[in-house]
């Protein structure tokens, strides 16, 4: 393992350390306390639990989870920004069914195995959306 | 899920046509989530989470149809003794899930916050941390008691986190991703290779554990007996406690039989159960037999006395539609694992985008909501990442599941208990709160000691690290 | 069987099942109807009822659909028929009063009763005072008496806060002048009454409708009904006023149609005509009977001042809080 792995540890659970801060924060400084009591109780143990693995991140020694290599981040890039637009855009704007489509053989056509150049695989393609 | 999709359809049929249906959609939906959770490792249900941790393991190792056909047998033979259950037990079971008032609900809740911590094993600090997340997330959006707003960043998030798009983006997005990640890549050689499997041997498999399978037939028939919280966790409270039992526990989470047979021998389970107080008292025992009251009442049929005096041929049909709809499905699931090869040979890319426009139909359609269709991605996007730093989907959803059921009980036990006996007499006296406070001091304790014994699982990081090379 | 295995078939994946239920929206050419809870719940059912005859030649002539919106107590479904919906004419919602009244006054929410246009209400369902049958208490005075001793300690459930059941509530702590301990429940008015039931609590509020099914099963007895006049369903269970108690209709849950404010007048004055005489199609009041529903059919005029009317009530009682 390089040193990768350790600094995303590092970034990832002190990300996480943060969405947990904030979380306790609004939950001590709103009100009711009536209804926020629970948060309360949850966001303490929550920030603690988070600390916990922020440290042990930083002292390098996380035991599990596997990180994200270069290549992963670039094989799934197009995939998520395919997929986040499907989702918060096109699915709204241009109608569920012709969105699903579109993303379908978009999805198709950057993932599928078959080389690029040939008619028959884009054929096979569009088959498969339909 | 199906039974609240299939309502506005019987609306339209004779009354008995129309409990058939839904007495069939209401046992074979848990049954039915296990094929995804199996196959893909999206439980279908909430109830299906437990059977993830070996099925799908299993499923990677080849071992495909075996997983299923045990779960579906064992699903039958769980769900026939709970209905076999209701039946004949009825009255004498009813008294009894009235029993559980706030301050025991509340510690059945707790009992399942300290699952969370050991659930995949590898880490009691990560899993309390993904559970702390579900926790939270289910605070998100107005409150049921005290109509606060909380954590309301979004309009979406108005209405809270629906279960079920939750469930959807948490388990199926980050596999989705996974396929993208791998999905250029050489093809054939991550095709699942699925034996095929003699039916018969899973039979005997199954009968083979008969141990395991009574105790958890009965764990999962006294859970789904308790109002509100049954189904949900009856799997992997007894997918904990086998394991926590077995001789062989470090072999769970690596693909063992035992695993799958109790998740879903125990999950079916509860479907007889949870209908017990809703026949005879008219409350129904689970989110789901709340949607089949309404079912029930659009035909002008009552449940209560009413029901078996008036209309016992109706009461019949239905409570026999959902023995048969048991063995049926057993069966029609046999059928779909000898198929299981034909979906484990689809290619990733078809796959993902296969997996993606369902988990976007899915979402949508469980309050034809655009903003769960959002939350669903959102958190499935977050969740993916997470998985990579170790933080894994089934405690996160089990604290999304149990967050509001500590809660509202927490806060309405105490509410009583101020207006009469105080806090301390109402939460900590009383036989059945005495007991559950007992499980869950045990429960937390195996944790502690499980977290000291850590470093000498090593057949546990062997398991993970042969997860990661997979993935 | 044909039906088992279709439905064994559909429920086979969690997944794929949820696939079908899409599909009829965004429809424009035919009405919808917006229901702000769950599919199978009351109000949900009572409102596939009530138009299913919206088809027929003498009715509007088309079908209306029936869209769920689900979510914290009504207020995501009537935020989106405030704020989003097309006020096209073909975009109903049902109220249910006083939920959205009261939730309005409480706050937090994008939408108020000048928000929506009424067409018409077609059921009413008043609240009713229930305890467990083996309860010490055989009628509303003994209750009071009873917490006159002990104030703030007599228990009783209901579906919540800012709904029916806690403005009966506030009614009876009012005009007994008496302190009560209201213990909302997040299962709704079946979670009240299975606290009743299960001895949880001394007593409870809840819907007539649902509190009448207990009640013939022996396990619960009513006390008072909140309404101005007795019910016939359970015809020998008094109104609060018999036994003394100065109160009213205020916490009765009406339900009807509604839509959204800008929708064009001619529309509104159209099914302002036509919805009335469409409730009270024979085919719909015997199924809402069978259903155990109470009917009460209004006119969109009726509706215009009874909302006015609650609006002024509840700004009143919740004011205090």
């Amino acid at each position: 393992m390089t040193d990768l792995p350790r600094s995303q540890h590092i970034v990832a659970s002190g990300a996480v350390a943060l969405v947990g801060i904030t979380v306790a924060w609004i939950s001590w400084t709103q009100e009711s306390a009536a209804a926020f009591l629970f948060p309360r109780i949850i966001s303490t143990v929550f920030v603690v639990l988070a600390l916990w693995t922020f440290g042990k991140a930083l002292i390098g020694k996380t035991k599990v989870g596997a990180g994200l290599s270069r290549n992963a981040i670039l094989a799934i890039l197009p995939g998520l920004a395919v997929m986040l637009v499907y989702v918060f855009w096109a699915a709204a704007a241009l109608g569920v069914y012709t969105a699903s489509t579109v993303a379908f053989f978009i999805l198709l056509t950057l993932y599928d195995p078959a080389p690029h150049g040939e008619v028959r695989s884009w054929i096979k393609r569009v088959v498969i959306t339909a | 899920m199906a039974v609240a999709l299939l309502i506005p359809f019987t609306f339209q049929l004779e009354p008995a046509s129309g409990l058939i249906l839904l007495g069939a959609a209401y046992t074979s939906t848990v049954a039915g989530g296990a094929v995804s959770a199996i196959l893909l490792k999206i439980p279908g249900a909430p109830a299906n989470i437990a059977t993830t941790l070996d099925g799908h393991t299993m499923a990677r190792k080849g071992h495909g149809a075996k997983a299923l056909q045990l779960s579906f047998v064992s699903s039958a033979i769980g769900g026939v003794f709970g209905v076999l259950l209701l039946i004949f037990l009825t009255p004498v079971l009813a008294q009894w899930a009235l029993a559980f008032g706030p301050s025991h609900l509340f510690w059945l809740a707790i009992l399942g916050v300290t699952i969370i911590g050991s659930l995949d094993g590898s880490s009691v600090v990560k899993g309390l941390l993904s559970g702390c997340i579900g926790l939270w997330l289910a605070t998100i959006g107005f409150d049921d008691i005290m109509g606060a707003q909380r954590f309301i960043f979004h309009d979406s998030l108005a209405g809270g986190i629906n279960v079920i798009p939750a469930l959807i983006g948490l388990f199926a997005i980050p596999q989705v991703i996974n396929m993208f990640a791998k999905g250029r890549k050489r093809l054939d050689a991550e095709v699942l290779e699925v034996e095929r499997h003699p039916v018969g041997d899973a039979i005997r498999e199954v009968l083979r554990r008969g141990r395991a399978l009574t105790i958890r037939t009965a764990t999962g028939s006294i859970i789904g007996l308790i109002p509100g919280v049954g189904g949900q966790i009856a799997g992997l409270v007894a997918y904990d406690q086998s394991r926590k039992m077995s001789p062989e526990r470090e072999k769970f989470g690596t693909g063992h039989s035992e695993g799958v047979i109790a998740a879903e021998s125990a999950n079916n389970a509860t479907v007889g159960p949870s209908l017990v107080p809703l026949l005879p008292l008219s409350i129904p025992g689970s989110p789901t037999a709340a949607v089949l009251l309404g079912g029930l009442l659009i035909h002008g049929i009552f449940p209560g006395t009413d029901l078996f005096d008036n209309h016992p041929d109706v009461a019949w049909t239905f409570i026999n539609s959902m023995l048969i709809g048991q063995i049926l499905m057993c069966v029609f699931g046999l059928y779909i694992a000898g198929l299981a090869a034909r979906v484990a040979q689809v290619p990733n890319a078809v796959m993902a985008a296969v997996v993606l426009a369902l988990a976007i139909f899915g979402s949508y359609s469980v309050q034809t909501s655009m903003g769960d269709v959002y939350i669903m991605a959102a958190l499935g996007t977050g969740m993916y990442f997470l998985e990579r730093f170790g933080l894994s989907a089934a405690p996160l959803v089990l604290g999304l599941i149990l967050g509001p059921i500590a809660e509202a009980n927490f806060v309405q036990g105490s509410m009583i208990a101020n207006a009469t006996v105080g806090i301390g007499p109402y939460f900590f006296t009383g036989a059945l709160n005495l007991t559950m406070i007992a499980v869950v001091v045990a429960s937390i304790a195996y944790s502690v000691w499980m977290e000291l014994r850590y470093r000498r699982f090593t057949t546990k990081e062997d398991a993970i690290e042969k997860e990661e090379a997979l993935t | 069987m044909k039906t088992l295995i279709a439905a064994a078939a559909l429920a086979i994946s969690g997944l794929g099942t949820a696939a079908l239920a899409d599909g009829h929206e965004n429809n424009p050419a035919r009405p919808v109807m917006m229901v702000s809870y769950g599919a199978g719940g009351a109000t949900d059912f009572q409102a596939r009822i009530v138009t299913m005859t919206a088809g027929n030649e003498d009715a509007l002539g088309m079908p209306i659909a029936i869209v769920n919106r689900p979510g914290a107590g009504g207020r995501v479904g009537w935020n989106w028929l405030a704020t989003q919906a097309d006020a096209d004419g073909y975009t109903l919602g049902a109220y249910n009063v006083s939920h959205f009244v009261a939730q309005s006054i409480e706050g937090g929410v994008q939408y108020s009763v000048d928000s929506f246009e009424p067409i018409a209400n077609w059921g009413a369902d008043p609240a009713v005072f229930v305890v467990g049958a083996d309860s010490e208490f055989d009628s509303m005075q003994e209750v009071v008496d009873w917490a006159k001793e002990n104030p703030g300690g007599f228990t009783f459930s209901g579906a919540g806060l800012f709904v029916g059941h806690h403005i009966a509530a506030l009614q009876l702590e009012k005009a007994a002048d008496v302190q009560l301990a209201y213990i909302p429940n997040n299962a709704g008015g079946a979670g009240a009454m299975r606290a009743v039931i299960a001895g949880e609590v001394m007593g409870g509020l809840n819907n007539l409708s649902d509190a009448f099914r207990p009640q013939e099963a022996g396990n619960v007895k009513s006390l008072g009904v909140f309404d101005l006049e007795r019910n016939s369903f359970p015809p020998d269970v008094p109104t609060m006023m018999e036994q003394g108690f100065d109160i009213d209709n205020a916490s009765v849950n009406y339900r009807g149609i509604m839509v959204p404010k800008g929708t064009p007048q001619p529309i509104i004055d159209k099914l302002a005509e036509i919805v009335p005489t469409m409730f009270e199609n024979g085919s719909v009041a015997s199924r809402m009977e069978a259903g155990g529903s109470p009917m009460h059919v209004m006119t969109r005029h009726e509706v215009i001042e009874m909302w006015a009317a609650r609006q002024e009530t509840l700004t009143e009682l919740l004011a205090g809080l």
